[in-house]
């Protein structure tokens, strides 16, 4: 009886055979395309595909596949990173005239370290006008003087920190990227930069209701959204019903909340549910670690722990550590980035002029952390940056469109990147600036000698006993 | 002619003479070669099939502090409690490999020579069989075999305690005083292997009072002090001249091992050594020196000195250690030895046996170190247990979470554990910081070496402790550590991350998973 199959049969199953070799060769084909399944800046696998979930994220252009951003308040870089090793920080001489009328003639005040004398801690003034005041036509000459024409003691804008209060942030700077040349994006405080954050434009509404300017003008999260990218504005200690159609009857402190959230002025974010939905409590952040559901983007505005003057930066630093460490404990971390700002210079001593690049800004700079599996180790960039360099590199990873001529023309926060480089692992940077928890070497020298010593003393004495012996037993058996 | 056939008769007399004894010396190089690798064997089979226990630990990670390990250096202070002479022995290794394989390859030659040792005192003192009969019951003893298979300082001390004792059965036997010093030389290196070995100064002096026949002028027992002075001296040497963290630490724990609570009850050894040692070696043991009192003489009292000394002190002590016993089992096992070989002899003094004395000796031999096997046998098998007796073994499913700690968890993170035994398994595989819950706050209530979480809520809150680590062992200690530790899981949105379990037999007889250690994720 033979084995080989019926003609009939071989030929029924030909085309079907036939078929499947085709769609083999097909499906090999795809695998092998350059485009397919690929990420096309570093040929590392789409992330969607390779993990297996359930909504895969579109191809980014980097490894980066989720950003978190962070906006902190009201520091300049000078105030915190003045003294930084390596960064363009405060220059030596440096000393603001009282009066600058009166040119070098008159007394200046020379930086000095915050707690140090006896100007006492204050919320400097952080208007436009105190910016544009302080700026000088670019002379940086009226730090002191704005702030005494507000009748607070001028002398507190020269104060800076160091690592002593900024041990963590000064870490983080140590073990990753400190951009030196970011600038807040507009001459103004807090409202109009947090607009440029989202949106790429300033606060122009000139009296007109903020809803009727911002109505129609896209955010960053109308173009993800409408890329089908994930996103979420993590707010903390959210109160949903605190908007901009309430913030009068929320005095005090809490109304920040709808500064610090532009999109709460925006009507479509709130009354649309698909893109309101976006906007949660800061706890949903930690719950979308654990669940491995951190969106692609992810905004987050503080409360409390802001570091706005005059409260306690260290506050803010254990903020931003519980941040991080959540984030490298996750799942999410081979595959993100974290970036600290701040949002305006908060009235702080800065020294390098802001170029101006519109009518706006840049205003003064203010510190900048990037912190990423793929950040350079202890680098210090010195790219011009703003607020829209992050909307550029948002852009540019999820391929998206530009928001306004701002971010079109913006250099991105990219440079902080080495992605050529095997990405880092997760690190839980230590709060202090001094490792306690690392014992202190003894001389182990000493110890190799002393205990080498001892056997060899011990080797040595048997040694001389079992010699001793064998010179009896010798005796002893010689006739 | 008379002289001639005289001379030839005794040539030829002497020949076979020569001839037998050297197969009597080939043989017993065979027995001792044969119990040797036997020995090897058990405490080779399965060696690092589950990781260190919290012990283990701390001597392989002081080890590699010294040799400049990178992972381990700065979690692992050189100085914490003991001497360090072994940890430098295993620096020395770990320059050249760094691995379980190698600390514990280290143990089991320790443990080896000292079958070897025990060979050799047996036979100074009553002859090879007794020797090679005692180097058997070592060899497979599973008290010596679970303990010499450990990175346990016990080990290297039972080793330099039985050179020691080899060593005064030499002065003994040879009345040579040089004996005397090398046994100083030897009383001192079991000091710098664990400084509880000092009780062996006790077990020397104590022998050398009830042994009057013994000639010992004083410039021997002043060579002998002084002697013994100059081997223990690196250990205060170094740790007031190197510096460095724990130095205070290692004097403050001596200090803590005087005056801490007892944690164990009374009965505690007469629970666990005499099994572990085998019932059938101790009654051997004893019914030699019952059976063979006639014999008696300065190497029994040289024996129960050694057995006796640390007994009564360890017995006193409140501080009790499944391992601390370990240095009287070579002396045992050597005791046991003598009735095995002896006893035969004695008994066919005219009787006719079916069996010759050494046929009846080797067959004896051979039953009692039998009877060892199950239980050497039982010792070695990966436990598959969620219960722990420190020093029996190492830690199932500690050495797996601990790797998994360091291939998941960002360098740097802090861990809570119920107590120190499992913070130390962490630090040495996950390479991270981590901090028992019960180690009291109180530096009168708690071992120096470790360091106290004062408020934990705090340190959570802040971010300083960022996992948890419940395992069963530690919860079977202490159940309300256990309940705390998961209180806080629980509190700070605790998120299990990793478990390992084992597969123990239920009460119903059927196998069943246990989780044993869990690693939870806690935030604020």
């Amino acid at each position: 009886m033979s084995c080989a199959p019926h003609p009939a049969w071989r030929r029924a199953t030909r085309p079907v055979l036939a078929a499947v070799a085709l769609l083999a060769i097909a499906g090999l084909a795809a695998a092998a395309s350059p485009a397919a399944g690929r990420n096309a800046a570093t040929g590392d696998a789409a992330p969607g595909a390779a993990r297996g979930k359930s909504q895969p994220i579109p191809w980014t252009t980097t490894p980066i596949e989720h950003l978190v951003v962070l906006m902190q308040e009201n520091h300049s870089f000078d105030n915190y990173f003045g003294t930084y090793p390596g960064a363009d920080g405060i220059p030596d001489g440096a000393c603001m005239p009282i009066d600058p009328a009166a040119g070098n003639a008159g007394t200046c005040v020379r930086p000095f370290h915050l707690g140090d004398n006896e100007v006492l801690m204050d919320d400097p003034s952080h208007s436009t006008t105190t910016a544009r005041a302080q700026y000088n036509d670019g002379k940086l000459d009226s730090f002191i003087s704005a702030l005494n024409q507000r009748n607070q003691d001028g002398r507190l804008a020269m104060g800076h920190y160091d690592d002593t209060e900024l041990s963590f942030y000064w870490n983080l700077a140590d073990q990753y990227v400190l951009y030196d040349r970011f600038f807040s994006s507009a001459m103004g405080g807090s409202f109009t930069n947090h607009l440029y954050w989202v949106a790429g434009i300033p606060d122009a509404s000139a009296g007109q209701p903020i809803n009727t300017y911002l109505d129609g003008r896209k955010t960053i999260f109308d173009l993800l959204q409408a890329r089908g990218v994930s996103w979420k504005f993590y707010v903390q200690n959210y109160d949903p019903t605190l908007t901009y159609r309430t913030v009068l009857q929320h005095p005090g402190n809490r109304a920040s909340q709808v500064i610090w959230v532009p999109l709460l002025n925006i009507d479509r974010f709130l009354d649309d549910p698909s893109l309101g939905g976006h906007i949660v409590d800061l706890q949903q952040y930690y719950r979308d670690l654990a669940d491995g559901a951190l969106p692609a983007v992810a905004f987050i505005a503080p409360s409390g722990p802001s570091e706005h003057p005059p409260s306690n930066v260290r506050s803010g630093e254990r903020f931003v550590k519980t941040l991080l460490q959540s984030l490298m404990q996750s799942a999410a971390w081979p595959s993100s980035a974290f970036l600290l700002t701040y949002d305006d210079w908060g009235g702080w001593y800065d020294h390098v002029a802001p170029p101006q690049v519109d009518a706006y800004g840049y205003g003064f700079r203010v510190p900048a952390l990037l912190v990423s599996p793929y950040a350079r180790r202890g680098a210090v960039d010195h790219t011009t940056l703003d607020f829209t360099s992050i909307l550029r590199f948002i852009e540019d990873n999820w391929s998206l469109p530009s928001l306004s001529s701002r971010d079109a023309s913006a250099n991105s926060i990219v440079g902080g990147f080495d992605f050529a480089a095997a990405p880092r692992s997760a690190v839980v940077v230590p709060f202090s600036r001094v490792d306690a928890s690392v014992p202190k070497a003894p001389v182990r020298g000493i110890i190799f000698l002393s205990y080498g010593a001892g056997l060899l003393l011990s080797a040595w004495l048997f040694f001389l006993a079992a010699r001793g012996s064998r010179k009896r037993r010798e005796a002893r058996a010689r006739p | 002619m008379g002289s001639g056939l005289i001379a030839e008769t005794a040539g030829r007399l002497q020949s076979r003479l020569s001839a037998r004894v050297g197969a009597e010396t080939l043989l017993h190089t065979l027995a001792l070669a044969l119990i040797l690798v036997v020995g090897a064997a058990v405490r080779l089979w399965g060696l690092t099939a589950v990781g260190f226990n919290s012990d283990e630990a701390v001597y392989a990670g002081q080890a590699a502090a010294m040799a400049h390990v990178p992972v381990l250096q700065d979690l692992f202070p050189v100085f914490r409690a003991h001497p360090l002479l072994f940890q430098f022995v295993l620096a020395m290794l770990y320059t050249w490999h760094f691995g379980d394989a190698v600390g514990r390859g280290a143990a089991v030659a320790v443990g080896l020579i000292t079958v070897l040792l025990s060979y050799a005192t047996g036979r100074t003192l009553f002859g090879r069989k007794a020797g090679l009969f005692a180097a058997l019951i070592l060899a497979l003893m599973p008290y010596h075999v679970v303990v010499s298979r450990q990175v346990l300082l016990d080990g290297p001390m039972t080793m330099f305690a039985t050179l020691a004792l080899y060593a005064m059965a030499l002065f003994g036997t040879s009345r040579n005083a040089r004996w005397l010093i090398a046994g100083a030389a030897a009383v001192g290196l079991t000091f710098l292997a664990k400084e509880i070995g000092f009780i062996t100064i006790g077990a020397v002096y104590a022998f050398l009072a009830l042994s009057p026949k013994l000639p010992l002028r004083l410039r021997d027992v002043a060579g002998f002090t002084v002697t013994l002075v100059a081997v223990m001296l690196p250990y205060p040497l170094s740790v007031t001249l190197a510096g460095g963290h724990g130095g205070g630490t290692t004097r403050s724990y001596l200090v803590w091992q005087l005056f801490r609570r007892a944690n164990h009850t009374p009965e505690f050894y007469l629970q666990v050594v005499p099994a572990a040692i085998g019932w059938a070696v101790l009654a051997a043991a004893i019914l030699g020196l019952v059976l063979l009192r006639r014999e008696r003489s300065w190497r029994d009292t040289l024996l129960l000195c050694w057995i006796l000394v640390p007994l009564l002190f360890f017995q006193l002590w409140p501080t009790k250690g499944f391992q601390y016993l370990l240095p009287i089992a070579p002396a045992v096992a050597i005791l046991a030895g003598r009735m095995l070989a002896r006893w035969p002899r004695r008994l066919s003094r005219g009787r006719r046996l079916h069996l010759s004395p050494t046929a009846l000796g080797t067959a004896l031999a051979l039953l009692v170190s039998g009877s060892l096997v199950p239980g050497t046998l039982a010792g070695i098998r990966p436990a598959a247990s969620d219960l722990f007796l420190a020093g029996s073994g190492g830690v199932p499913g500690g050495r797996e979470v601990g790797e998994w700690i360091a291939d998941h968890a960002p360098i740097g993170a802090t861990y809570m554990t119920i107590g120190p035994s499992m913070a130390n398994i962490v630090q040495y595989y996950g390479h991270r910081h981590a901090l028992g819950l019960s180690v009291s706050p109180n530096p009168l209530h708690r071992n120096p070496s470790y360091a106290p979480i004062v408020n934990p809520d705090y340190q959570i809150r802040i971010g300083e402790l960022q996992y948890v680590v419940w395992d069963a062992f530690s919860a079977s200690r202490s159940s309300f550590f256990s309940d705390k530790l998961l209180g806080y899981a629980r509190k700070y949105h605790g998120r299990a991350v990793h478990t390992e379990s084992v597969t123990v037999p239920a009460a119903d007889g059927a196998k069943v998973t246990k989780p044993v250690i869990v690693v939870y994720e806690v935030h604020p």
